[in-house]
């Protein structure tokens, strides 16, 4: 019998009912290849490695994390539920030392799901990892925790939640903006507020491959990691590198997901997207699950690996090696001083929500604060529903900032200016 | 009238059954080295005073196939694998005569890699320097195509007395399963087939007819023809020959946990809706997982036998066993002994448990009444709180789609069943520690024999389509044939319940009484690009396990 190096609890939910429509790439066949893959390598027969099925998460469990201006029930389906359910199952056999490691692969993904929640984008509606943190959060405080996303899109909607949060360190590594969607996740967003910083985006151009990753994760990922020391590390795994996807331009493998994971050593994985179902999901699952359960997986490789003809060039090694140290000295060295205690800090932004054609206008402000990251407050207004408000005491929220947030939140809703005023107290008293 | 024989590790148990009714039964020691000898005699007793030609069909469960994976007593089986990429296939190495041949098929059954005959011919010739006369031919997803398994298959059978292909074990998928079910398949043979023989030539010395079937672990029987060449499937039987036995003597429709109390462990079982529950992916042998499916049975060390002593100033018994009880004649107490002293038994010379108990009480200062009950108490928790952990694990097996997900059906059994020597004694104190009220059959001394007796023939097959390829597949059948691009789901399950039934009758199998149900289906839709290329079907079905008939006096509930 083969024995897991580290004991795993995998929660693997295909959702094999579910799809966003018949031919789009979330879809019922998506982790099917994946399935009979492990299923065939017998990967729940490796001693250490144990299935778990996914927890339900409820409304309340959601609404902790995003402001739901859209309607509830319309956007958030049972798979939705089931996807953040079983992220939280992994967390949960994680905190409860059940397991060392644990692993969701489920789907849909989240990591496009924005803290304002007005429909669908790029396939996501709820953020699965930060529905995840809050519950471990709300379950086992305020742990200091890094996000590391390493699926081709630039996580815009994890970075948007955790943009203020000193205790979020969230670094994603990417296909750069300029050539694929969301377009977003250049070295100078670094977060706002007290999380200055603590937002690192390490962009990367199409072509990447094992060298180029392994470059970001050896010189910017792993330096920053040693330096924040998060008690909790995630892992935002899409496997949409790798040279089979379907919707990128890039040239990531098997074998360098599995020594990826195996360097990051994360606690928890959640995979994203990915979307080469038979060509890429079935090898990089794999060779996640094994690198993650510290067992061999030097035989994991695609039936046409050639890493030689994946190779960049001279010119792309480079450019990446300068994207990389553009990071890193961002992280250290943030170069927006922090704001000024007692100001509102604001920003204004436009949002598409691919999935369901919908666009949002949006109103963010944050109330600077010297002793907690401060209140947050968006007003927003899409284009089909109108204004709405969220109010947000983050936890280690000041008295101050406290008071300031409740009397914010009663006074919008004597207004009557707002279709929707939504409260998120995370320091609630007593 | 039909006979049912369990061979068992201890006992050889008999019965026979007439029109529903018990007409005779037997226990002897089972004879080891000679376990023909042992269907003979059994045969012998049960058939005293009536004509044997009267017995229209004998059922097997031998551990004569378990025994020798157990301990070893195995024919060197050459073990042929293509692997292609994934876990190293080194790690499922198996037997002396182990070898690796290069070759690649993917999970949808497209080969990724050809046959390296070279590599293929010089571990065939390997084997046959050593005299390898049986093997096993395994490729990674051969239930997907078996073309692999095929070619190194020809290849070996000039030189070869018998050839085990992994695909015609199972359709399910568990590559180091295939591994280990073909190499004990291929390694049994020779041993098992020379019992098929002696065993028919006995019945037909006593004029019993040629319909012997041999009991598998996942509660049906197959005819003896068939387990000649899947005798891997005779093994661990025992466990299915009581739940079947339990099945036939206290018959529930709801959900029940059924315990075997034996001398060393129990065994538990499970009831959903009556029906047991079946083990995920089949069963465990010698540390190493198979594709056998089988019946869902888990040991507990705690039985009649069990060790009772102080630890620590506590109560403790099993897991360890020292020997029979002092009850009779043994040297420390035991659970039985227990049993004797609180007045619940009365089993051999009680007075001799009275000494055991007592000697330990005062050699801890404890009342031996007291120390008595506390021991049965305790080994009634742990049969209980093993329970209830069983009952959680299988409440969390995974499931994969949200329908299923949210309206999740969950065991709660609700009725606890109960056989093997102490049951009568330990029915209360198990009820209580269960909060289930307990039911004990009769006649449940020979309840394994029993369910032999009743199991009807079973079989499950796996069909695959693929529509994009064009191709229909029942690997376990041998089966693999185009299909138009129209093919559906309701075109496969009526393919995979008519060959099924094609395959018993061509078996012989009465087809009376038999009933083929799907188990499991599933159709995707198989996009490239932004278009629909296909439909990937797939179909379990077997042919729906159960008894004969039920026995007419013990009609309970």
């Amino acid at each position: 019998m083969i024995c897991a190096a580290r004991t795993t609890g995998i929660v693997f939910f295909p959702a094999f009912d579910w799809a966003i429509s018949p031919t789009h790439p979330e879809r019922e066949e998506r982790l099917l290849y994946t399935y009979d893959q492990l299923a065939e390598e017998g990967i729940f027969d490796i001693d250490g490695i144990t299935e778990a099925k996914p927890d339900v998460v409820g409304k309340e469990d959601i609404e902790r994390v995003h402001f739901l201006f859209a309607d509830f029930d319309r956007t958030v389906t049972p798979s939705h539920l089931v996807a953040c359910g079983g992220a939280v199952k992994a967390a949960r056999l994680v905190m409860e030392k059940r397991v060392e490691k644990g692993a969701a692969l489920v789907r849909p993904p989240g990591h496009h799901a924005m803290k304002s929640v007005q429909g669908n984008r790029g396939f996501c509606a709820v953020n699965n990892e930060a529905v995840m943190l809050e519950w471990i959060r709300s379950h086992y405080g305020p742990i200091r925790t890094a996000i590391v996303d390493t699926d081709c899109h630039h996580g815009d909607g994890t970075q948007d939640i955790y943009w203020y949060d000193p205790d979020t360190l969230y670094i994603s590594v990417h296909q750069d903006g300029r050539t694929l969607y969301p377009g977003s996740g250049f070295p100078d967003e670094k977060g706002g507020g007290r999380g200055i910083g603590k937002t690192v985006n390490i962009p990367l151009p199409p072509g990447t491959s094992e060298e180029g990753f392994l470059h970001a994760l050896e010189h910017t990922i792993l330096p920053i990691l040693e330096d924040y020391k998060p008690d909790l590390v995630i892992n935002s795994a899409g496997q949409d590198n790798h040279y089979t996807d379907p919707i990128t331009n890039m040239r990531f493998t098997a074998q360098g997901y599995a020594r990826l994971t195996e360097l990051l050593n994360p606690d928890i994985v959640v995979l994203e997207g990915g979307y080469s179902i038979q060509d890429a999901l079935p090898y990089v699952n794999l060779g996640i699950i094994l690198a993650l359960a510290g067992t061999d997986y030097s035989h994991v490789r695609e039936p046409d690996y050639d890493p030689d003809s994946l190779r960049e060039d001279g010119e792309t090694r480079e450019y990446i090696k300068a994207v990389c140290d553009t990071a890193l000295r961002e992280y250290f060295v943030p170069s927006v001083p922090l704001p000024e205690p007692g100001r509102f800090l604001e920003r204004e932004k436009r949002i598409y929500y691919d999935t369901d054609c919908i666009t949002e206008h949006q109103k963010e402000s944050i109330l600077a604060c010297d002793s907690c990251p401060g209140v947050r407050i968006i007003k927003s207004r899409s284009s089909s529903r109108p204004l709405s408000i969220g109010v947000e005491i983050p936890m280690k929220g000041c008295e101050r900032c406290r008071e300031e947030g409740h009397r914010i939140a009663g006074e919008s809703k004597k207004s009557g200016r707002y279709e929707k005023v939504l409260l998120i107290d995370r320091c609630p008293q007593g | 009238m039909i006979a049912g024989i369990d061979i068992g590790g201890t006992h050889t148990d008999a019965v026979l059954v007439d029109n529903g009714r018990i007409v005779a039964k037997s226990k002897i020691p089972t004879l080891h080295e000679d376990l023909v000898k042992t269907v003979q005699r059994s045969l012998t007793n049960l058939t005293e005073k009536k004509k044997a030609g009267g017995v229209t069909r004998i059922t097997l469960s031998t551990t004569l196939a378990t025994n020798a994976l157990v301990e070893g007593a195995l024919e060197t089986a050459g073990v042929l694998v293509c692997s292609g990429p994934g876990i190293d296939p080194l790690k499922y190495s198996i037997g002396p005569a182990f070898h690796l041949v290069g070759g690649s098929v993917d999970h949808r059954g497209r080969e990724t890699e050809p046959v390296d005959t070279r590599e293929l011919d010089r571990a065939a010739s390997e084997c046959r320097e050593k005299g390898v006369r049986v093997f096993a031919c395994v490729a990674k997803f051969s239930p997907r195509n078996p073309a692999h398994e095929l070619l190194l298959s020809r290849r070996l059978a000039p030189h070869a007395d018998f050839i085990t292909e992994g695909h015609r074990l199972s359709g399910m998928p568990g590559f180091g399963r295939r591994i280990a079910t073909a190499y004990y398949n291929a390694a049994v043979w020779r041993l098992f087939n020379r019992f098929a023989d002696a065993a028919s030539s006995t019945a037909a010395a006593l004029g019993i007819g040629p319909d012997i079937h041999i009991l598998k672990a996942d509660g049906g029987t197959m005819p003896l023809s068939e387990s000649r060449i899947l005798p891997v499937l005779s093994i661990l039987s025992g466990p299915a020959a009581s739940i079947m036995g339990i099945q036939a003597l206290f018959p529930v429709n709801r959900d029940a946990v059924c315990i075997d109390i034996g001398g060393t462990t129990s065994d538990i079982f499970f009831l959903a809706d009556g029906v047991p529950l079946f083990e995920r992916g089949g069963i465990a042998l010698d540390g190493r997982n198979t594709l056998v499916p089988s019946l869902f049975s888990k040991s507990i060390g705690v039985g009649g036998d069990s060790h009772v002593r102080m630890e620590s100033g506590r109560v403790t018994v099993g897991p360890r066993r020292l020997g029979p009880a002092m009850a009779t004649g043994d040297k420390a107490p035991t659970l039985t002994d227990a049993l004797n002293v609180s007045g619940r038994a009365a089993y051999g010379d009680v007075s001799r448990s009275q000494g055991g108990i007592g000697l330990l009480a005062k050699q801890h200062g404890a009342d031996p009444g007291r120390l008595a009950d506390e021991a049965v108490s305790f080994a009634a928790n742990a049969v209980a709180r093993e329970v209830e952990r069983l009952v959680a694990a299988i409440n969390e097996r995974p499931v994969y789609t949200v329908r299923e997900l949210l309206h999740e059906r969950r065991l709660v059994p609700e009725r606890l069943l109960l056989m093997g020597g102490p049951a009568d004694c330990l029915a209360k104190p198990l009820g209580a520690a269960l909060g289930i009220e307990a039911g004990i059959p009769e006649h449940f001394d020979v309840a394994n024999a029993i369910g032999a007796a009743l199991t009807k023939p079973t079989r499950c097959i796996e069909l695959f389509a693929d529509t994009a390829i064009g191709i229909m597949s029942v690997p376990a059948l041998g089966v693999r044939k185009a299909v138009p691009a129209g093919y559906t789901e309701s075109d496969a399950e009526r393919d995979a319940a008519r060959l099924l039934l094609d395959r018993l009758k061509t078996q012989g199998v009465g087809l009376g009484g038999v009933e083929v149900e799907t188990t499991y289906k599933s159709t995707f839709s198989m996009v490239e690009g932004f278009s629909t290329v296909g439909r990937n079907i797939r179909i379990r079905c077997q042919v729906k396990p159960g008894l004969l008939y039920d026995l007419v006096e013990n009609k309970k509930e």
